[in-house]
């Protein structure tokens, strides 16, 4: 692009141009009152009118630059502020950053390398005792709720929860949704959670025969609500609690407890091992067990023992009566009255002979 | 109730062996004798059951009521047990919030004397079972 000669110089031209058209036209006047026409000079004028228009042409491009240059110049100017503006942000916004708390990091402090899964498996068993089940939050939702609604007759306690009793300040905090949620009461507005309305949801189905609820002021308490007894079984987060450390019960029921306990029996906890206990107990179990086998088999033996020697003896006896008996029927022969004057001898242990097994069975 | 922590001696009682010993360092340096048990449970079972119980006001109640947070081998106890704040032994803590923040208290002698009064059992109720709940809205 041209650059567009500066003002004064297009002046000085053009102001030029008119002088000389001036001139010429005055030489050519002065000529023609002297009679005296000169070709030379109506050339001339001819030539000074043509430059004329020249410079007047080039004054228009001259005043279209102008305007073209006073318009790039807003426009940079508008350029300007925008780049300043942004340079502005920039600088607003890093000065925010820097003021932005950060965690320092002292490096005296010790530092400790864990995984993902180990912190998420810590995540998973810490969870149950860090957040309360979902169920009681949205009970504490709606409790808020109607505690923040103005009630006509406002309960005392909810507004001084350090002067509740720890249970009822824990069935307040864990209470589950039936016992939460505000069942629509003779105030005609829902009352908070507090202790003394979860203690006294048995006396409302009095209240509620004998005062029904007005159902114009309220459109919900148009389905009537259930009985509060009926509550807890549709409920499956009814017995659900939550406090964030372990309860008195947890703590009775653990292993100091059971210590406390061996020490108060008399017991040195120190070398008392349940599962040496346990194994002791068994080995002498199984010992007694097996010195009564042993008894038993002993007796046993013994008795058969007995049993031979009786057997033994009873079998001598009969061999004595027998020998007894021949050595008798052989006297008999030479003195037939002896033999027949003397008794035959008492046949001891004859029972025995038939069936002496039978006693042993 | 559960009954006195049983270490008297704390002075050089080192912190027990965890029962995951792949990567414990001190196990390094403990023999390879077995762990004593007192009535079947090691060291490290009571003495996390033991930080667990802290966590509730009204054990610690209890604690002061038997006269055990003015004993000096109690406090000494006490001390010791602050170990359970670091790694390895703070990933077993169920209740490490509640269990750690009253172990830092009761390093406090204010605290300890203060622990006697049932208001105060009550006040931590109160605060524990409202910051437990409005935690995780922040």
């Amino acid at each position: 692009m041209n650059r567009p000669p500066k003002p004064d110089s297009m002046q000085k031209k053009l102001e030029d141009s008119f002088d000389r058209i001036e001139k010429a036209l005055t030489a050519f006047l002065d000529s023609l009152m002297k009679n005296n026409p000169s070709e030379k000079l109506a050339a001339d004028l001819v030539e000074a009118d043509r430059e004329l228009h020249n410079a007047v042409k080039e004054l228009e491009t001259h005043q279209n630059n102008v305007a073209k240059v006073k318009r790039l110049k807003e426009e940079t100017d508008a350029l300007d502020q925008k780049t300043k503006a942004i340079l502005q942000n920039l600088w607003d916004m890093r000065k925010e950053l820097k003021s932005i708390p950060t965690t320092s990091y002292s490096d005296a402090q010790p530092k400790y390398r864990f995984t993902t899964a180990e912190l998420l498996s810590y995540a998973r068993l810490i969870s149950p005792h860090t957040l309360p089940p979902a169920a009681v939050l949205h009970s504490l939702d709606i409790a808020s709720s109607a505690a923040n609604a103005p009630s006509p007759s406002p309960n005392p306690n909810s507004n001084n929860p350090t002067a509740q009793t720890p249970n009822a300040m824990t069935s307040s905090v864990v209470g589950t949704p039936s016992a939460s949620i505000p069942a629509p009461t003779t105030s005609g507005a829902p009352a908070p959670p507090t202790p003394s309305n979860v203690n006294s949801t048995s006396q409302q189905p009095q209240q509620q025969q004998t005062q029904p609820p007005p159902a114009i002021h309220q459109p919900p308490s148009i389905i009537p609500p259930l009985p509060p007894h009926i509550t807890p079984h549709l409920n499956p987060h009814e017995y659900q609690h939550f406090v964030p450390w372990p309860t008195m019960a947890q703590i009775r029921s653990g292993a100091l407890m059971k210590v406390q306990d061996l020490i108060n029996r008399g017991i040195d906890p120190k070398i008392y091992d349940p599962e040496e206990e346990e194994r002791k107990k068994k080995e002498e179990e199984q010992t007694r067990k097996e010195a009564e086998e042993q008894a038993r088999r002993e007796r046993e033996e013994q008795e058969r023992r007995v049993r031979e020697e009786r057997e033994r003896m009873m079998k001598e006896h009969a061999e004595a009566a027998r020998q007894a008996e021949a050595a008798a029927a052989e006297g008999a022969a030479p003195s037939s009255t002896g033999s027949a004057m003397k008794p035959p001898p008492p046949k001891q242990f004859q029972f025995l002979d038939d069936d002496d097994d039978d006693d042993d069975e | 109730m559960a009954s006195d922590p049983m270490p008297v001696d704390t002075t050089n009682l080192e912190p027990p062996a965890i029962p995951d010993q792949n990567q414990n360092p001190e196990t390094k340096t403990t023999p390879q004798r077995p762990e004593p048990k007192y009535g079947g449970h090691s060291r490290f079972e009571l003495e996390l059951e033991f930080v667990q119980a802290l966590a509730n006001p009204e054990y610690v109640t209890y604690l002061a009521s038997r006269k055990l947070l003015v004993n000096p081998a109690f406090i000494a106890y006490l001390d010791y047990l602050q170990y359970w704040s670091r790694p390895p032994y703070l990933k077993y803590l169920t209740f490490p919030t509640a269990s750690l923040k009253m172990l830092e208290l009761l390093q406090v002698e204010q605290f300890r004397k203060d622990a006697i009064n049932p208001g105060l059992a009550q006040a931590l109720i109160v605060e524990g079972m409202k910051s437990a709940v409005e935690w995780h809205r922040e």
